[in-house]
């Protein structure tokens, strides 16, 4: 038997599907039917804060974007939030369905990262919470 | 709504400024009443006329401005805390003067004051998975936006370090800030990264202090010589699709907006007051990090995007330039007890425009201009003529 409190947990719930037949993970965002503004992450209230309508749905983003902005944090952040690595980088991505996301990104060679240029998602372990479990969160990272 | 132009006139008459530092051995209440204390005796009032309070701060808990206010004397006047994160003093003071131009009160202080946490700032207004994905380190949010910026005005990192080394100087001539030792180029290019592209020397020190300020109507001015007008005081608290990533936002991609935040504040305070950026002649600027003292100067409509940094390379934002910035030294010398800063902006304005200002003193200030922006988000403008 499986022990299932050693399975990984999420960061985040509702921020991305697991559509494996599609490919692989996307995230999940919100369109609105009326401005065509698109958010993320999903806005359960369904309430546009862009035209103040309730003309939300919830729709899948694309798993590829680009790279507008990226730094290397060297110092951890203050207030016990944050239990994943340091140094770390993370970075502005905008995905072609119309959204800029802050996102941590991926990377073997943190002095590496390449701005400007294409990125996908990928949901990884961020750390190990206190009872050993993995818990992932979604990042992107520079495309082969 | 009704506009500020058609009530009565407001005047900054006292001020109070501790000295910036760490207080190991005070609490906040000691040097926030200290700094009451100071702003009476400097507006030759006694705390019996006061009508009200605003209290800013960040991190005090709960109550802090009643702490503060209890060492002075409960004379039964409202005490208001105001937080609004590095806005907070700028807010304070916002109210204050609302109640006095609106003729409910005719003598109201606005205090702003600080303890910090040790280490980076500690910011809360993210959401938890923000908060649980490393992205409240301020410096790297800043890092962001100024990896954006110097792509799209070709800022160098020289010129970001020219903004430290400006502001040094000044506080080098500022008893009352936290670094009175000026720095050079190589020693801010040579200090550590913190966020790439900014190094330590790129960012404010932390500090606690406090400041405070006695504003009232023309008709209880001591000393018209020494009384200072409020001109323009507003606040802007976020306009959708203007990313400003210390408070979690990104750009719309899709709906950018026309005018952002800070400008949106700058263009309120120019037609409260009458004045126009050009009209200005001393500016406390929002140099949290560096490089948002220059787009901070773009926002309020100084020059066009990209022109700060070419601007302060021919000297116009020094001391001796035709627009002096940050005449105290800022916040990279000052450093940033959140609550007190706006404050703290308002307080070296006075001083200048008083013409109080010893060696670092600008030849003609008549009118000031004091912007501090930051978590909310909040972009908070004042200005201020003698």
């Amino acid at each position: 038997m499986s022990d299932d409190s050693k399975q990984p947990i999420s960061l985040m719930e509702g921020f991305w599907s697991q559509a494996v037949e599609e490919g692989g993970p996307r995230l999940l965002g919100s369109r609105c039917t009326s401005c065509g503004e698109v958010y993320f992450p999903p806005k359960p209230k369904g309430w546009c804060v862009h035209c103040q309508q309730y003309t939300l749905e919830t729709v899948p983003l694309g798993a590829r974007g680009r790279l507008a902005a990226a730094t290397v944090v060297r110092q951890a952040p203050a207030g016990g939030f944050y239990h994943g690595p340091v140094p770390y980088a993370y970075g502005m991505v905008d995905l072609p369905e119309g959204v800029r996301l802050i996102s941590q990104i991926a990377s073997d060679n943190l002095d590496d990262i390449k701005v400007g240029g294409p990125v996908e998602l990928v949901i990884r372990p961020l750390y190990t919470d206190q009872e050993g479990r993995e818990v992932t969160t979604f990042m992107f990272q520079s495309k082969a | 709504m009704k506009n500020p132009q058609e009530m009565r006139d407001v005047y900054i008459v006292g001020i109070g400024l501790t000295k910036w530092g760490f207080y190991e051995d005070q609490a906040c209440y000691d040097f926030g009443s200290e700094a009451i204390f100071t702003a009476l005796k400097d507006a030759e009032m006694s705390w019996r006329e006061v009508n009200a309070a605003f209290c800013g701060s960040v991190y005090q808990g709960t109550g802090s401005g009643h702490q503060a206010v209890k060492e002075v004397g409960l004379t039964g006047v409202p005490v208001v805390n105001v937080e609004n994160a590095c806005s907070s003093g700028g807010s304070a003071l916002r109210l204050a003067y609302l109640m006095v131009a609106s003729e409910v009160y005719d003598v109201v202080v606005a205090l702003g004051m600080e303890k910090m946490p040790r280490g980076p700032i500690p910011s809360t207004a993210f959401r938890p998975w923000e908060l649980a994905s490393g992205f409240n380190i301020q410096v790297g949010n800043y890092a962001l936006e100024t990896v954006e910026y110097m792509e799209k005005t070709g800022v160098t990192e020289e010129d970001l370090a020219r903004v430290t080394v400006k502001n040094r100087k000044n506080g080098a001539l500022n008893p009352n800030a936290r670094f009175q030792k000026p720095v050079t180029m190589e020693e801010v290019l040579g200090s550590r990264m913190v966020a790439e592209p900014l190094r330590l020397l790129h960012c404010c020190p932390l500090a606690d202090g406090s400041a405070a300020a006695v504003l009232c109507s023309r008709d209880k001015l001591r000393s018209k010589a020494r009384g200072v007008k409020v001109a323009a005081s507003v606040l802007v608290s976020g306009v959708y699709g203007d990313g400003m990533l210390p408070s979690g936002m990104v750009d719309s991609l899709l709906h950018k907006p026309e005018v952002g935040m800070a400008e949106l504040s700058a263009q309120q305070a120019y037609e409260i007051s009458g004045y126009g950026p050009e009209d200005i002649n001393i500016v406390q600027g929002y140099d949290t990090t560096v490089p948002s003292e220059l787009w901070g100067m773009e926002k309020l409509g100084f020059c066009r995007p990209g022109e700060a940094a070419g601007l302060l390379r021919d000297g116009k934002f020094g001391l001796e330039g035709a627009l002096p910035v940050n005449t105290d030294g800022g916040l990279m010398s000052r450093g940033h007890p959140l609550g007190a800063t706006g404050l703290g902006q308002i307080c070296e304005l006075v001083t200048q425009l008083r013409g109080e200002a010893g060696k670092r003193q600008v030849k003609k200030a008549r009118v000031g201009l004091s912007h501090a922006m930051g978590a909310g988000p909040n972009s908070s403008v004042t200005i201020l003529t003698c």
